[in-house]
């Protein structure tokens, strides 16, 4: 095949630059990687009473309070999650519990106290709302880096902190967003502003750290809220008594503690 | 005054054509600022208490208004192909401007609470993609008949019809969001038919239609008119002036109401149509009357001197009359109404006006020997000149019998007023083949209903509605609106409950029950709020605190009778049986919003009606400075609209909005000939003395210049009776109606009284003529003053 000297000058610009772009994502790829872990995987272990206040667009306020147990097994792998219920008190004693994978086939359990009945539970949707409120499932227990493409755009700062700008792209078509922006900390690696766009490339929702605390040597993100732009309405979620390294182990995430909560982590 | 004006527009032609030219320039150029308003929320007024609880409604539930889309397989919608394109026009909905992406109901975007593989309660969109199989696609449809929250909603039973609820921004957007759909639907055609319906979409739809509509039924209105009159009068310069002061008169009002910072509403769009007719009845006088006397004067300025000043009278009362009619409807507590009737009101002041100074002024132009030929001979001559001959002797030689038969016509149509149902339905404002109406009757017959109601039970504070006896309350009140042959369906909280209770024990339908503890109720809730795909998909039933819920009543019609017969049945219910402590329940929804301003509206027109009546005949009685005469003169007024609205109760017609407005219209109307006729035979009896001699005279003169009147308005408006329009039909035959019946009422029956009582009514004449030497020599122009 013999090429013509503007398309060949042109197919080697194009190489040129995609050459350049990967090795920007590869970047970009790393700090999503490391970012992932310092906010979803801190320690071993966790223990944290919860405080999520939810404000519809109206400006009403609810208010959930629960426990929260975290047990990861390996770094960026599988992770259990065990949900125990305080408020609203006719919810109280109420036990909700995950067993996440990173493939995406979590198992999740709920206890009814009313009914005295342990129930499995499967929401495909991992895009829907965590226990009613502005955050997703998959704003709680963390999106794979692997599931978008990353770009790293710029440096910046953002409140006196060196921050990453970090455009993230569904490789598959997801309802959850059609775009992100993420100003990553350079410091610490949290995230300290989430963007999410639609297809419209409309800004939808915005997440942000509240405050960031250092607890047992753990850099850790104390309240973070969640805003729906486009629709109204905000939800803070404030972390207290918070433990690292507790010692959980797996019979704390079985399906008969939930009927019997670990006493020792809940009282 | 009335020397004055028409001399100075006969002095100065030119100076009042350019202040007149000056004046239309000026509120033509207000055009481009118009705002046009299609909202029928706005025929509230703003501080209407049943509109402020709407806007609470629907912002406490985020409730928006549906666009129904009904997708018809007859072979059956359940089958891959079907389901699949919907599955795809589904998608490309979600991109269309204005839509509420995350509410739209479509068998892709609801969830489905179900048991899953080892006893699992699994939530998941109904269907999550397109599918390949007929299992998948029976599935499907079995999933939804198993959920009373979906049944008879989502798709018909039998799985012909499935229906895409699309919810929209406002109510406005509607007829764009409409179009937008029915491009998405024919570029996925295939052997289904789309409808789409929605009571939004029929009002947006209908405000837009009808400003189509106005733009070429008034233009052909007037073509029409200016047809008729160069049939009669044969000198298009003559009649241009006519043309020029409806027309004038349109720009002028419209003008001012856009000025004045209103909006075009429907109402208002159809101010036009109703100015025309009303401007070019004046000057069909004065062409009239000018045309039978140009022969005897030969010069211009003293034929339309004399013409002028035998009409001053009647045209400023029969336009006194026709504005008190419209100026009625500001005591309507509907502000687009209120709108429409003053601003008619001051087009009809205008036409007034123009036609006494600009006529003259026009016809001050034209000069002499263009003339020539103009003018009648023969007042006996011609079709109008037999056909006024006929009248005349009817009324004279069977008066008795005519006025027996005006008698049982007043009591045949008293009988029919009784007859009358009010009743409304925007989307019966569109012609029975429309496909608007088509849509509706298809998807209200397959489906549940595009009919949205909302019935709201606010408790005091937050749980209020968890509590069991509430719920229990709720679900009696469902089952007992649910036996109403308009209710297609009634969801609500307690189907929730029912429904996560029912799969959480695994799908036995023994739990399918509420719980007798709040407890239980509130943990049911949280599940479905923690598992569903959107919690949001809950808080359009109870608000996210729990003090208030709300029961969806999903109605197969939306006339104004239906939707009244749903709320007295839950009135009733509530009444026998006590609603729970610190609960209240009220309606909200667009059906609920049109029955309480068609209500207002009825009683409004009654009280408008009934008092443009009284004004009207105040001013009869003082125009004929004779109680006598003020009765007959409200004779034609009277059984006009008896004999219309009776029509309309013996045919079965509903009395809308519409047809109510129209009374203002007929009242108006129906008064002027009656207005011409008595003033013109009292005055030509002054001066004859013979009751034979002034019958001639009044039929060849004021009868025809009526005749043509008749003709003129009924047959401009015919164009209009084949509107896909209703109320465009209706306004059309009004016109038609009006004109006939009036004209026949004037010209028999009003001769046929001042036949058989001549000596009551035309009386002091007879005296005063014989005090008078030779009252043959006074000039007409001087007993005018007598008056």
């Amino acid at each position: 095949m013999k090429l013509s000297k503007p398309y060949l000058t042109l197919t080697l610009l194009a190489l040129a630059l995609s050459i350049s772009a990967v090795a920007q994502s590869e970047d970009a790829i790393d700090i999503m990687r490391q970012s992932h872990l310092a906010y979803y995987y801190a320690a071993d272990d966790g223990v944290a009473e919860v405080a999520m206040t939810i404000t519809d667009k109206r400006g009403k306020e609810r208010v959930k309070e629960f426990v929260m147990l975290r047990l990861d097994e390996e770094d960026g792998g599988p992770q259990k999650y065990y949900t125990y219920f305080r408020k609203p008190s006719d919810v109280s004693r109420l036990v909700f519990m995950v067993h996440k994978t990173p493939d995406g086939n979590d198992q999740r359990w709920i206890y009814v106290p009313s009914v005295d009945l342990v129930k499995p539970i499967s929401a495909d949707d991992k895009n829907s709302s965590f226990v009613g409120s502005h955050f997703s499932y998959e704003d709680v227990s963390g999106r794979h880096w692997l599931e978008d493409t990353h770009t790293l755009l710029y440096d910046s700062t953002l409140n006196d902190s060196k921050v990453w700008v970090i455009e993230s792209i569904p490789k598959e078509k997801y309802k959850g967003f059609a775009r992100k922006l993420s100003y990553v900390s350079q410091e610490n690696y949290l995230p300290l502003v989430e963007q999410y766009f639609d297809k419209k490339d409309k800004l939808v929702r915005q997440f942000k750290a509240e405050q960031i605390e250092e607890i047992d040597g753990v850099v850790t993100m104390t309240a973070r809220s969640m805003e729906n732009i486009k629709k109204g309405g905000k939800t803070i979620i404030r972390f207290s008594d918070i433990s690292y390294n507790a010692g959980l182990d797996q019979s704390v995430f079985t399906e008969r503690s939930l009927k019997n909560p670990p006493r020792k982590y809940i009282k | 005054m009335k020397r004055g004006l028409t001399e100075f527009s006969i002095h100065h032609p030119w100076w009042v054509i350019g202040i007149a030219v000056v004046i239309t320039a000026f509120f033509a150029a207000q055009f481009p600022n118009i705002k046009i308003d299609t909202d029928p929320e706005h025929m509230l007024s703003p501080d209407e208490p049943v509109l402020a609880f709407e806007h609470q409604t629907k912002e406490d539930f985020s409730l928006s208004d549906f666009i129904a889309v009904g997708v018809i397989n007859e072979q059956g919608a359940f089958n891959p192909v079907t389901l699949n394109r919907i599955y795809n026009i589904t998608l490309e909905i979600e991109d269309i401007e204005g839509v509420v992406v995350d509410d739209i109901m479509a068998p892709s975007t609801v969830d489905d609470i179900k048991q899953g593989d080892g006893g699992g309660l699994v939530i998941e969109p109904l269907m999550g993609d397109e599918i390949e199989t007929q299992a998948e696609a029976d599935y499907i449809l079995s999933r939804i008949n198993d959920n009373a929250i979906l049944k008879g909603k989502l798709a018909s039973e039998d799985g012909r019809v499935v229906a895409i609820m699309i919810p929209i921004e406002s109510k406005d957007m509607s007829y764009r969001i409409a179009a937008e759909i029915r491009a998405i639907t024919e570029r996925h055609s295939g052997g289904e038919e789309f409808h789409i319906a929605g009571l939004p979409m029929a009002e947006d739809s209908f405000g837009a239609e009808m400003f189509i509509q106005m733009a070429y039924s008034a233009p052909a209105a007037l073509l029409i008119i200016f047809l008729l009159l160069l049939l009669f009068f044969r000198k298009v310069r003559i009649i241009l002036a006519p043309m020029i002061v409806a027309m004038m008169a349109v720009i002028w009002a419209m003008g001012l109401l856009i000025l004045t910072g209103h909006t075009v509403h429907i109402m208002s769009s159809m101010i036009p149509i109703f100015l025309i007719p009303i401007a070019v009845l004046n000057s069909i006088h004065i062409i009239s009357e000018f045309h039978d006397h140009y022969k005897k004067y030969k010069h211009k300025d003293a034929t339309i001197r004399k013409s002028i000043e035998a009409l001053f009278m009647p045209m400023l009362f029969t336009s006194a009359t026709t504005i008190a009619g419209f100026i009625s409807l500001a005591l309507t507590p509907i502000p687009p109404v209120q709108v429409f009737g003053i601003f008619v009101a001051f087009g009809i002041l205008v036409a007034w006006f123009l036609s006494i100074t600009l006529n003259p002024a026009i016809a001050m132009l034209i000069p002499d020997k263009a003339l020539r030929d103009f003018g009648r001979t023969d007042s006996h001559e011609g079709v109008l000149g037999s056909l006024m001959n006929g009248f005349r002797r009817l009324s004279a030689n069977y008066s008795k019998s005519i006025i027996f038969t005006s008698l049982a016509l007043v009591i045949i149509s008293a009988v029919g007023l009784s007859l009358i149902e009010v009743n409304d339905n925007p989307v019966k404002w569109f012609k029975k083949s429309h496909p608007i109406r088509i849509a509706d009757d298809v998807m209200n017959h397959h489906l549940a209903g595009t009919y949205m109601n909302y019935l709201v039970f606010a408790g005091e504070n937050d749980d209020a509605v968890k509590r069991p006896e509430v719920q229990r309350y709720m679900e009696s009140l469902q089952s007992e609106l649910e036996k109403d042959v308009t209710v297609g369906a009634v969801s609500g909280l307690p189907d929730i409950v029912k429904k996560v209770r029912y799969e959480l024990f695994g799908g036995d339908s023994s739990k399918a029950v509420l719980p007798d503890n709040q407890t239980e109720i509130a943990q049911m809730l949280f599940i479905f709020e923690m598992s569903g795909g959107d919690p949001e998909d809950l808080f359009k039933f109870v608000t996210p605190g729990y003090d208030k819920a709300n029961l969806w009543v999903q109605l197969k019609a939306g006339d104004n009778q239906a939707v009244s017969r749903v709320i007295e049945r839950a009135d009733r219910f509530m009444a026998e049986h006590p609603i729970p402590d610190g609960i209240t329940a009220n309606w909200a929804g667009l059906p609920y919003i049109n029955i309480t301003w068609q209500h207002e509206m009825v009683s409004g027109m009654r009280v408008s009606l009934l008092s443009s009546y009284v004004v009207v005949f105040f001013m009869m009685v003082f125009l004929f400075r004779s109680l006598r005469w003020g009765f007959i003169a409200m004779l034609p007024l009277t059984i006009t609209i008896m004999a219309i609205y009776a029509f309309i109760g013996y045919v079965g017609k509903p009395y809308d909005m519409p047809v109510a407005i129209l009374s203002s219209l007929t009242l108006g109307l129906s008064v002027d000939f009656a207005i011409h006729f008595i003033q013109r035979l009292r005055t030509i009896h002054k001066r004859t003395n013979n009751f034979k001699e002034s019958f001639q005279e009044v039929f060849d003169s004021t009868g025809q210049a009526i005749s043509r009147n008749v003709l003129v308005i009924a047959i401009g408006f015919v164009p209009m009776m084949f509107s896909t329009l209703v109320p465009y039909i209706t306004v059309g035959s009004f016109f038609l109606a009006i004109m006939i019946v009036s004209g026949f009422v004037t010209m028999l029956l009003l001769p046929a009284i001042a036949a058989s009582f001549r000596r009551t009514l035309l009386p002091i004449i007879e005296k005063k003529t014989s005090r008078r030497t030779d009252p043959s020599s006074n000039p007409p122009s001087k007993v005018q003053k007598h008056v």
